[in-house]
């Protein structure tokens, strides 16, 4: 009876040392390749967001965007469990994932705007402009990942989001699109944040707070219809005030 | 704590006080207390007759104690003519733009104290955002489709400038990669003690960022163009608000990254950014002034143009940089005339537009010479202070290694001068054809006992120069490697 005891206690001994050891050896390595997967999802993400013209289907993947994220904020903690680490991504699949969203779903009914994105160039082109871009920002990333210490997918993948985010505030007439626009820039700042300041994760939160400026472009859409003041959601519109 | 609860806490709580009061009167009288103890404090704290001792994530030194006081005297000179503004008789729509009027105006100081005394890069990140959401209700005061469409683009404009300042920030902690400062807080203080060991490329890259992201707020070129539209369409004490002390907080973040570049190799790069900056700007003012059509919008350019005059000072270095502190205080005194004199002319002919403006001399005496004399300010003639500080600025220029900016600079300049001048006397001189305009004798208010003292501070400072400034300045010149 002492003997199986001793016994079963060696092996589960023996179990949870392998267990932590094959953990500390291969958490990093997960760490990276989960990284790098969710960073190249993200980025097939920007290619859809290039070719659709659908209002609702920006929308989605802002949503799926958002679920990416939160999951790379999640997993660096699984090893270390804390309740503390676990406020920001709640909060960003909050805020992201649902509240976002739905408000803007909202204002498209409510408002009844209509649901393409009117966009002032070919999607094609526009399509061609985000690879082309995409490919620098790999490229530079790439060399510039040998003088520093970068991961160079989330990086690279964060910044081309970044690119994408003003490309489509640039080539989109919608301001709801605009809209749409900024988060997916602000997406990329968060994804590129992760890459970058990972020792530093106050200033990660810290970017929480540019969701305070989409929830006011969005409310300055709502509470004053624009649709009814500024006659459609154009940018056209925007030409009262010139030099 | 005293000092951090009257400069940071007291605007905060009376924002949430205002917020419960009805009375704009009241809210007015709360505003004026908070703006004077402000104003107080931060000329004690300035002179050095009170050491404040701030918690984590503030501190003080020479150049935020310089820029506190700038931004305190704004402020309270822009709460004192506000409730004489906010009694003109209005649009109908705005008064629901009155009820939040004070509260805004708190919450704004609260905002851009905090920036300013801040001691550490996120913090400061979080309060210039917050200087952002607090104006852009104040610019759509009027409630008019102008104004909603300056409040959108300013907002626009300006927020994905801020995401280009956070951009730049998180390149700051990559160039700190490697080395010493690695895992660090953001401090400014640190940063510049240890820059010598920060990576070059990184950090050229975090001062593009966050001088390009900061120069929406900022307004230099080519990124000024929501901020004019801003500035133009705001009420005027909004405007000399923006004009004088909005810019400078945000300057203030574009100084932290280049103190911290100063003793590294990428100086260099800065200053010739900061220098291009600079020259656009004046371009694109000697472009507008052409064909100007609105006197609000030649205001708003001559802030770009002078904004553009501090960038060139301060990328030039030596004399030139001192120049430029000395232009951040008398440009943001001498736009608060500018702009407040150009409220009074708004109200009595109700246009924008130059051509609707005629004979303000005659129709409104007193208004039209302080415009006349802010003019003759703005423009650099002595005894008025820019005078002095454009004086040095071109000195600086003249004796660094690029002495054609010194000529580009002129020839820009005059040509502003004589197309701005050729504008203000076409509506202080010309005959009045518009007979709907009444002719009563323009009572003495207290927005003329404002712009009568802010001139006279501006030529006093330059006659007397004090010597508590002087040093000041040379602290702030010292802090920044400059030998002169």
């Amino acid at each position: 009876m002492v003997f199986i005891q001793s016994c079963s206690h060696s092996i589960i001994q023996l179990m949870i040392g392998n267990f932590s050891v094959l953990a500390s050896l291969g958490y990093k390595l997960i760490k990276n390749i989960m990284q790098n997967v969710l960073s190249i999802l993200f980025c097939l993400s920007l290619f859809y967001l290039s070719v659709t013209s659908r209002v609702k289907a920006y929308v989605t993947v802002l949503q799926f965007q958002g679920v990416l994220l939160t999951v790379l904020l999640v997993f660096p903690f699984i090893g270390h469990f804390s309740i503390y680490a676990l406020i920001l991504p709640a909060t960003l699949f909050f805020v992201k994932v649902i509240l976002i969203p739905k408000y803007i779903k909202k204002i498209i009914l409510d408002l009844d705007i209509k649901r393409t994105i009117e966009p002032t160039i070919q999607q094609i082109t526009f399509l061609l402009i985000i690879i082309f871009s995409m490919t620098i920002i790999f490229i530079i990333s790439n060399v510039l990942s040998k003088s520093t210490d970068i991961e160079t997918i989330p990086f690279a993948s964060g910044f081309t989001a970044i690119a994408v985010g003003i490309f489509v505030i640039i080539y989109r007439k919608k301001l709801i699109v605009h809209v749409a626009g900024f988060l997916v820039l602000e997406n990329g700042i968060f994804l590129f944040g992760t890459a970058v300041a990972s020792e530093l994760p106050m200033m990660i939160e810290i970017g929480v707070l540019l969701d305070v400026f989409v929830v006011v472009f969005l409310m300055g859409i709502a509470i004053n219809k624009i649709s009814s003041t500024l006659s459609g959601f154009d940018v056209t519109a925007l030409g009262r005030l010139k030099d | 704590m005293l000092e951090f609860s009257v400069l940071i806490l007291f605007p905060l709580f009376c924002t949430g006080v205002c917020y419960l009061l009805k009375s704009i009167r009241t809210q007015y009288i709360i505003s004026m207390f908070v703006s004077s103890f402000h104003l107080i404090f931060s000329l004690m704290i300035f002179i050095g007759w009170y050491e404040p001792n701030l918690p984590f994530f503030f501190s003080t030194d020479s150049l935020s104690k310089l820029f506190l006081l700038v931004i305190s005297n704004v402020y309270f000179w822009v709460v004192l003519v506000s409730f004489s503004y906010l009694r003109r008789p209005a649009l109908a729509k705005s008064e629901e733009g009155k009820r939040y009027y004070f509260l805004l105006l708190n919450f704004y100081l609260f905002a851009n104290t905090a920036a300013i005394l801040s001691n550490h890069f996120g913090m400061y990140w979080v309060a210039a955002e917050a200087t952002t959401l607090s104006v852009a209700p104040l610019i759509y005061f009027y409630r008019n489709e102008e104004a909603l469409e300056a409040m959108w683009k300013y907002l626009f404009l300006v927020s994905v400038g801020i995401a280009f300042a956070f951009i730049g920030i998180l390149f700051l902690i990559l160039a700190s990669k490697g080395t010493i400062l690695e895992g660090h807080q953001l401090f400014f203080s640190e940063f510049v003690k240890k820059a010598a060991v920060l990576n070059p490329v990184w950090l050229k890259a975090s001062f593009i960022f966050i001088f390009v992201g900061l120069s929406t707020k900022i307004g230099i070129a080519p990124m000024h163009s929501g901020d004019v539209d801003a500035t133009s369409n705001a009420p005027s004490p909004i405007a000399a608000l923006m004009s004088g002390s909005l810019r400078i907080t945000a300057l203030l973040g574009v100084l932290r990254i280049f103190q911290i570049v100063s003793p590294t190799s990428t100086h260099e790069f800065a200053k010739t950014i900061l220098v291009i900056g600079g020259l656009i700007s004046l371009f694109v003012a000697f472009i507008y002034m052409f064909k100007v059509n609105n006197y609000k919008r030649l205001l708003a350019y001559s802030s770009v143009e002078h904004l553009g005059i501090i960038a060139l000072g301060i990328g030039i270095g030596g004399i030139a940089f001192i120049g430029a502190m000395y232009h951040v205080i008398y440009n943001s005194l001498n736009k608060m005339v500018l702009f407040f004199t150009a409220g009074n002319i708004h109200r009595k002919f109700k246009t924008r537009e130059v051509s609707g403006v005629t004979s303000v001399l005659n129709i409104l005496p007193l208004t039209g010479w302080m415009f006349l004399l802010s003019f003759f300010a703005i423009s650099a003639i002595p005894p008025f202070g820019i005078f002095f500080s454009e004086l040095m600025i071109f000195q600086g220029m003249l004796f660094s290694d690029k002495p054609w900016i010194l000529f580009i600079t002129m020839f820009l300049l005059l040509f502003i001068f004589i197309n701005m001048g050729k504008t203000i006397f076409q509506m202080l001189y010309s005959k009045n054809e518009n007979e709907e305009i009444l002719l009563e004798k323009e009572k003495f208010e207290i927005i003329h006992f404002a712009t009568i003292v802010i001139l006279i501070l501006l030529i006093a400072i330059a006659v007397i120069s004090p010597e508590i400034l002087r040093d000041n300045i040379l602290n702030i010149s010292k802090d920044f490697g400059i030998k002169l």
